[in-house]
C-alpha cells in the first residue's frame, strides 16, 4: 500500500550568528487513514518538521536528491503544486484576517486552494456547519473567542478536502471545552478516512488520538511506533514521582545508588524515577532520605505511560526537556 | 486569477481600514479644505493683473533729415493705446533727471533715447542703442518694459534696413533722396508697427482650458502636493502588506496552499498599484467636485496620474524590502517619506510653484518629478510635455521595483 505520506531523511540547519541543528535526519511513513503524531518538548524539532512538510522551508538536502517528502506518491520537492493541492495544513498560530469575516477567510482560502464558482460556496457552507459557526459567518474574526478562532483556523485546511491534513499543535492556549471539540474533530476526520499529521507536547493527546506516534527530540525521532509499543519499551518499569523538603538535588546521588532504580530525573521541584519494582524501591527511597534528615512530602505512582516512555529514552521529563 | 483575488482581497482589507481611509483620502482634502475656507474670500471674478510700471521717457534725438524724428516714433509707440495697462510714461527733459527718479523710486525704469537715434538708422555701420536703467528691486515690471521696448526695437530694425536699401538707390541715382521718407512710412503702415491694432503683449491662458481663478490658482498645487504625498503614503502602507501578513502568518500559510509564490509575489504588487490608482483617481474627482479644481488635459492628467501611481507603488515596494517588520515601517515612512516629499515638493510648500528654491534636489526624489508633471498638467500642458516627466518616473520605478521585488524574493524563497 502506498503510504499517505512519506518522508526521508530531512536535515535542517538554521545558521543565525550560530549554527542550530534543528532537523537531523527525520525519516517515516503515515498510512492513509491514520493519526500520526509527532510528540516531543518544545524546541524538539516538531514546527521545523513541519514546516518542510508544508513546503515552507526547504530540507538542507533536498538539491542532493538524499531527502523527499511524497504526498499520496507526489513528491514535494518537484511537483510542489500538484503535491500541495493534497494538504491542508492548521498551523500554530491562528493564520487569519481578523478584518475579515469567517465566510469572507474562508471564500478567499477557498480560491487560494483552487475552488471555483459554485463549489466555493458549497464547501464555504459544509465548513461552516462543520465548525458549527453558521451562525455567526459574517461577524468578523477579531470578535470571536480564541476557541472559535481555532476553529476556523482548522475549517480552512479542510476547504478544499485534502487527502493529508497537518495539524500543529492546535490545541495550544485554548480553554478545556474548545480543545475537546477539537480532539473529537480530529477523530471524526480519522473516521472520515482523512490521513491526520499531528503535532503536541502534550501526551495526554498524542496518546488518546493516535494510531502511531514518533518521539521527537533534539531534532531526532527517537521512537516511532503504536501507543502500546512504545509503553513495551520501558518494560514492566514503575515512574514514581517524589517531592521532598530541601533541594531535588539533596537526594539525587542517594537515590540513584539505590537498588532498582534504572533512571533518575530532576523536574522542576520533583524527583522522577523509573525504578523496577515500586514495592520493593519504595521503603529503600525512605530509608535513604531519612538516613539525611529529609523528608518525603509526597509520593506519585505512575503505571508506564509516554512520559516514562520519554524519560525512559532521554533521562529527562517530557515537560522539562 | 488567483493573483487578482489576493490583490483584492489586499485592497478590502485597505479600505476598510480607518487610519487608511484617512491617510488615503480625509487628510489630503482637509488639508486642501482648509487652505480653501482660508483663501475663501478671493473672488473668482478677481482677474491676474499686472500693476501699471512706472517708466521717466527721455527723448534726446535730434532727429535725422533722411529718416525722419524716429526717436518720436519711438515714444509714440511706447505711449499708445494698447500699452497703457502696463506702462505709466511720464516725459522728463534730461537723463540725469530720469535717472533720480529711479534712484528715488519715483518710476520703476527710466528709458533715455540718444541724440543720434535716428541717425544711426541712416548709417549702417552704426548700432542702435538705447539707455536702459531700471530698480533693481523691481523683477516682473521692468522685464515687461524692456521686453516691449525689444519688439519695437526689432521693428526698426527692419526699418534701418528699408533706409539702408533706399540710400544705396538713392547714391546710385535710381531714387531721390525725398522718396526715402515716404517708402520708410510705407513700410511702416505695412507692418503696422507702431500701430494701435496689435496689442505688443498679448496675456492669455491656454485656449483649450477655462481661465483658472486666483483662489484655485494657489488650492490647485497645494491639492496636487497633498495628492503626491499621501500617494507615496499609500504606496508604502500597501507594500507594507507583505510584512503584515509575514507576521500575521497568513503569508506562511498562503504558501502552503497549491499557489506558486511570483503569483502571491504579483498579487501583492497588483494591490498596491490598484490601491494607489483607486486613492489618486478618487482624489483627483473628488477636488474637481469639492473644489473645482481643474486638472488640466485628460489626456495628460492620465499620464501624470498613471506615472505617479507607478512610482509610489515600486517606490513603496522598494522601502518595505528594506525593511525587517511592521515596527520599523511607522519610523521610516514616517521619516523617509516626509523628508523625500518636502524636498520634491518644496516649491509648492514655500508657495512658489514656478521657482525652484532648491535649485536640482527636487529632481533626486520621484516625488520631485511628480510635482513637475502634476503642476505641468494643471497649467495645461499637452502629453508631449508630459511625457519626458513619466518617462523619467517610470525609469526610477524600473530601478526601484526590480531592486524591491529581487529583496523580497530572495526574503520569502
Amino acid at each position: 500500500m502506498q503510504p499517505a505520506l512519506l518522508v526521508q531523511n530531512l536535515h535542517k540547519t538554521f545558521r543565525n550568528g550560530h549554527s542550530l541543528k534543528a532537523v537531523d535526519g527525520v525519516s517515516f511513513e503515515v498510512n492513509p487513514g491514520e493519526i500520526f503524531s509527532l510528540l516531543g518538548p518544545n524546541g524538539a524539532g516538531k514546527t521545523t518538521t513541519i514546516s518542510m512538510l508544508s513546503a515552507l522551508l526547504k530540507p538542507d538536502n533536498s538539491a542532493t536528491g538524499t531527502s523527499d517528502i511524497r504526498i499520496m506518491g507526489r513528491s514535494l520537492i518537484t511537483e510542489p503544486l500538484a503535491a500541495k493541492a493534497l494538504i491542508g495544513v492548521v498551523p500554530q498560530d491562528i493564520a487569519l484576517y481578523q478584518d475579515l469575516s469567517a465566510r469572507e477567510n474562508l471564500v478567499f482560502w477557498a480560491k487560494m486552494y483552487g475552488l471555483k464558482g459554485a463549489q466555493i460556496k458549497t464547501r464555504v457552507a459544509e465548513v461552516l456547519d462543520l465548525i458549527g459557526l453558521t451562525d455567526r459567518a459574517n461577524e468578523r474574526i477579531s470578535k470571536y473567542s480564541g476557541g472559535m478562532k481555532r476553529r476556523v483556523n482548522i475549517g480552512v485546511a479542510l476547504l478544499h478536502q485534502p487527502k493529508v491534513i497537518y495539524m500543529d499543535e492546535p490545541t495550544v492556549g485554548i480553554d478545556p471545552q474548545s480543545r475537546r471539540s477539537i480532539l473529537d474533530g480530529v477523530i471524526a476526520l480519522k473516521n472520515q478516512g482523512m490521513t491526520v499529521l499531528y503535532t503536541t507536547h502534550y501526551m495526554e493527546e498524542a496518546q488518546e488520538l493516535s494510531d502511531r506516534i514518533a518521539i521527537m527530540d533534539h531534532g531526532k525521532i527517537i521512537a516511532n511506533d503504536s501507543h502500546e509499543n512504545l509503553i513495551h519499551l520501558v518494560g514492566q518499569k514503575t515512574r514514581i514521582s517524589l517531592s521532598i523538603n530541601a533541594e531535588p538535588e539533596t537526594m539525587v546521588e542517594p537515590w540513584k545508588n539505590c537498588k532498582g532504580v534504572s533512571t533518575l530525573a530532576v523536574d522542576e521541584s520533583k524527583i522522577n524515577l523509573l525504578v523496577d519494582d515500586s514495592n520493593l524501591v519504595l521503603p529503600r527511597l525512605f530509608e535513604a532520605a531519612a538516613a539525611k534528615a529529609i523528608r518525603i512530602t509526597s509520593v506519585e505512582i505512575q503505571e508506564p505511560n509516554l512520559e516514562t516512555v520519554f524519560l525512559h529514552l532521554t533521562g529527562r521529563a517530557l515537560r522539562d526537556a | 486569477m488567483k493573483s487578482l483575488t489576493i490583490a483584492l482581497n489586499d485592497m478590502r482589507r485597505s479600505f476598510r481600514n480607518t487610519f487608511a481611509l484617512l491617510f488615503m483620502f480625509v487628510i489630503p482634502l482637509l488639508v486642501t479644505g482648509m487652505f480653501f475656507v482660508m483663501f475663501g474670500n478671493i473672488k473668482d471674478n478677481d482677474a491676474p493683473t499686472l500693476t501699471a510700471i512706472k517708466v521717466a521717457l527721455v527723448n534726446l534725438d535730434s532727429g535725422n533729415a533722411q529718416t525722419g524724428q524716429l526717436g518720436q516714433t519711438l515714444v509714440d509707440a511706447l505711449q499708445s493705446e494698447g500699452l497703457k495697462d502696463l506702462m505709466e510714461i511720464t516725459l522728463v527733459e534730461d537723463a540725469a533727471a530720469a535717472r533720480e527718479m529711479v534712484d528715488a523710486q519715483q518710476a520703476g525704469v527710466a528709458i533715455i533715447i540718444p541724440e543720434n537715434f535716428s541717425d544711426s538708422f541712416s548709417d549702417t555701420a552704426a548700432k542702435i542703442e538705447i539707455e536702459f536703467i531700471q530698480d533693481p528691486t523691481l523683477t516682473l515690471g521692468p522685464q515687461v518694459v524692456r521686453s516691449v521696448v525689444n519688439q519695437v526695437l526689432d521693428g526698426y530694425a527692419g526699418i534701418k534696413i528699408t533706409v539702408a536699401e533706399s540710400l544705396k538707390m538713392a547714391e546710385s541715382g535710381t531714387l531721390h533722396y525725398e522718396e526715402i521718407n515716404r517708402i520708410v512710412d510705407e513700410y511702416m503702415s505695412v507692418t503696422e508697427f507702431s500701430s494701435d491694432k496689435t496689442p505688443m503683449i498679448d496675456l492669455r491662458t491656454p485656449a483649450t482650458l477655462p481661465e483658472r481663478s486666483p483662489m484655485l490658482a494657489l488650492v490647485g498645487p497645494i491639492m496636487a502636493g497633498m495628492m503626491i504625498f499621501y500617494a507615496f503614503f499609500t504606496g508604502a502602507n500597501s507594500a507594507n502588506s507583505i510584512l503584515r501578513e509575514d507576521e500575521e502568518g497568513t503569508l506562511q500559510r498562503m504558501l502552503t496552499t497549491p499557489t506558486a509564490q511570483t503569483e502571491i509575489m504579483r498579487g501583492k504588487i497588483y494591490s498596491v498599484g490598484l490601491t494607489v490608482i483607486v486613492q489618486i483617481t478618487v482624489l483627483m474627482l473628488a477636488a474637481r467636485l469639492i473644489f473645482g479644481i481643474q486638472w488640466g488635459l485628460l489626456t495628460s492628467a492620465g499620464l501624470s496620474a498613471l506615472a505617479i501611481a507607478v512610482a509610489a507603488s515600486t517606490f513603496g515596494i522598494l522601502l518595505v524590502s528594506f525593511l525587517k517588520n511592521t515596527k520599523q515601517s511607522g519610523v521610516i515612512f514616517g521619516g523617509l517619506l516626509t523628508v523625500t516629499g518636502m524636498l520634491g515638493m518644496v516649491n509648492i510648500f514655500t508657495g512658489n510653484p514656478q521657482g525652484a528654491p532648491l535649485g536640482i534636489v527636487p529632481l533626486f526624489t520621484p516625488q520631485g518629478w511628480a510635482t513637475r508633471a502634476i503642476l505641468a498638467t494643471m497649467d495645461g500642458a499637452a502629453v508631449e510635455t508630459i511625457l519626458p516627466f513619466a518617462l523619467v518616473m517610470f525609469a526610477m520605478s524600473i530601478l526601484f521595483f526590480v531592486v524591491g521585488v529581487a529583496r523580497l524574493k530572495s526574503r520569502f524563497a
